[in-house]
């Protein structure tokens, strides 16, 4: 166990060290978030009263920043697994094959460094946020925020890694993700109140492990309970879901790598 | 003791063999060279050996471990350079090092002493702070020759070391294969297609190909197999080619004739003495000899007499269907 730790921590070091040297990469993932609360954000603005409806007494911008913050967090973890194909075409992952360290442990270092960069990628997000005056009723719930933001985007991670490790090339991956990423997200209380959504399609974002996650930090953020939702539920959710794709992850990339490329 | 073993070893995907029963075994501290054309199936063996590819059939132990049975073992005692530079361009020369120890679980209180050694080794010390992004291609290969150095394993596998350098690289390169074999006394298993290359590093040479090993000596055994003389000669017409052909066989010192259209290739213990008799031969039947040439044979003359002289791979017309289903198994 102990070695499968610090075999872990080799692969998330390095994976850290390429996400640091890559400066250029940081800011053009905060790009298409940013639009997203600056332009829709703001493009919406006058849906407040629909937002009031449910509960909101704050600015249609307060009440998405939450979506957005999931928003950077699923694109950045889902991305995240693509240098699992270059780590295969260039060499790197035979010479990690090739070393005493344990297959699975590659793939839980893998995920583990995806989900805090996505962690990171929102924390800036939220920066921009409070910088555009979204406020938070008690600054001290970021701390909480960031855990579940860290675990949402591990259970993501574990989907990119077992879509990189099945795929073949660039192309079937990057199919396969936008086949995910948007809906997963346009199927959540993102942008909408859950009970603003046709009975048919609050069933299928019900499904979505991204509403629990968004109701549970928009809670954290605004103060305001949405869908009748609890807490609870919705944190065990995360952690079902996380604890399904990380094993799934690490079984489908075992088994995957062990084939040639 | 032997440092690579391997008995009957065959891989097969779906019905293209690539490895065909083959027996061999590398001596501890030798130097040995592994030869063939593309597609022979050099590669499939080396993966079996560094455990990336189970066998189909048949066993091999490396390092006194059965690849198969114990696969951890075996990854603790290898390195495995790849022909593809793998180091990562973003981190430091010293970094991809570090990662390299890190995988290879090198004690922490070790790490640092052997980078320095194999900095050092490879003449890479003072650009060991810059990113690798910023190396020649040279520079490239030789930290990746280092990574697979720092654990001190028993047998270092090079897939093709020099492929793509200039000359005065490869030649540096070359040197510090020796530097290391001295050094640590390791088990060098090397592929190469450079049969210069072969002559000059390795203690015994294997040649494969169609899956399997063909011969397997030192190089000058090899070359004194074939005779020390190598005459060749371009006829002009083929008409009493084939009787030309029996009659030249009759010569005594002539050991092997290939043949190449109106080119042919005589090894020979004694050329001096056999060119007036071809010209004897030939006049006799009538045939006209445009050229006749007398050398000495390399390697590559070794190489192309054990495995022919017609472009593997390339010859044939690219088949979409028969490559799909040989990826599909390959991926099975």
């Amino acid at each position: 166990m102990n070695t499968i730790m610090y075999d872990a921590y080799t692969i998330f070091w390095r994976e850290l060290k390429r996400y640091k040297k890559s400066r250029s990469g940081v800011l053009i993932r905060l790009i298409q978030p940013a639009i997203w609360i600056i332009v829709v954000g703001n493009i919406f603005s006058e849906t407040q009263p629909l937002i009031q409806s449910v509960g909101f007494e704050g600015e249609y911008i307060e009440f998405m920043a939450p979506g957005v913050i999931i928003l950077t967090a699923i694109f950045t973890s889902i991305f995240g697994g693509v240098n699992t194909l270059w780590d295969r075409r260039y060499g790197f992952m035979n010479k990690a094959l090739t070393s005493p360290i344990s297959r699975s442990a590659i793939a839980i270092g893998k995920m583990s460094a995806i989900s805090l960069i996505a962690a990171l990628q929102a924390s800036l997000i939220i920066g921009i946020a409070l910088a555009i005056g979204v406020t938070f009723p008690n600054p001290l719930m970021i701390i909480p925020i960031m855990g579940i933001v860290i675990l949402f985007s591990l259970g993501f991670s574990g989907i990119s890694v077992t879509l990189a490790a099945t795929a073949k090339s660039q192309e079937t991956f990057w199919g396969m993700i936008n086949l995910l990423g948007m809906p997963l997200f346009m199927l959540s209380p993102a942008l909408f109140p859950l009970e603003l959504l046709p009975d048919w399609l609050a069933v299928v974002a019900k499904l979505n492990p991204v509403t629990y996650t968004i109701l549970l930090v928009r809670e954290l953020m605004t103060g305001v309970s949405e869908g009748g939702i609890p807490i609870l539920i919705s944190v065990g959710v995360i952690f079902a879901f996380v604890v399904a794709m990380v094993g799934i992850a690490s079984y489908v990339f075992t088994r995957e790598v062990n084939k040639p490329f | 003791m032997y440092s690579i073993e391997t008995k009957s070893l065959t891989k097969s995907f779906g019905d293209l063999v690539a490895v065909n029963d083959i027996s061999f075994s590398v001596e501890k501290g030798e130097i040995f060279g592994f030869l063939g054309p593309n597609g022979a199936g050099k590669s499939t063996t080396m993966m079996i050996f560094t455990t990336l590819l189970k066998p189909t059939n048949g066993n091999a132990s490396v390092g006194g471990f059965d690849v198969i049975k114990n696969p951890k073992q075996v990854r603790e005692n290898i390195g495995f350079v790849q022909q593809e530079t793998t180091v990562d361009e973003y981190l430091s020369g010293r970094e991809n090092l570090l990662l390299q120890a890190k995988l290879n679980h090198i004690p922490k209180n070790e790490i640092n002493p052997r980078i320095d050694e194999v900095l050092d080794l490879i003449e890479l010390s003072d650009k060991q702070h810059e990113a690798v992004v910023t190396y020649s291609g040279g520079m490239r290969k030789r930290l990746d020759i280092a990574g697979g150095l720092l654990h001190h394993p028993k047998v270092l596998f090079l897939d093709e070391p020099t492929v793509g350098l200039d000359i005065q690289t490869r030649r540096k390169i070359w040197q510090y294969i020796k530097k290391i074999h001295i050094q640590f006394d390791m088990t060098i298993f090397l592929t190469t297609h450079y049969m210069e290359e072969a002559d000059n590093l390795c203690d015994r040479i294997g040649i494969m190909d169609h899956g399997k090993i063909q011969v397997i000596d030192t190089p000058q055994n090899m070359k004194n197999d074939l005779g020390n003389e190598i005459i060749s000669l371009v006829i002009d017409n083929t008409e009493n080619f084939d009787s030309f052909l029996v009659e030249l066989k009759k010569i005594q010192f002539i050991k092997k004739i290939n043949e190449d259209n109106s080119k042919l290739t005589l090894f020979t213990s004694n050329g001096t003495e056999v060119i007036p008799q071809i010209f004897q031969i030939s006049s006799n039947l009538g045939i006209k000899i445009n050229s006749i040439s007398l050398t000495q044979p390399t390697l590559d003359d070794v190489f192309i007499s054990y495995t022919g002289h017609e472009i593997r791979d390339d010859n044939s017309k690219y088949n979409r269907r028969h490559e799909h289903a040989k990826m599909k198994r390959l991926r099975q």
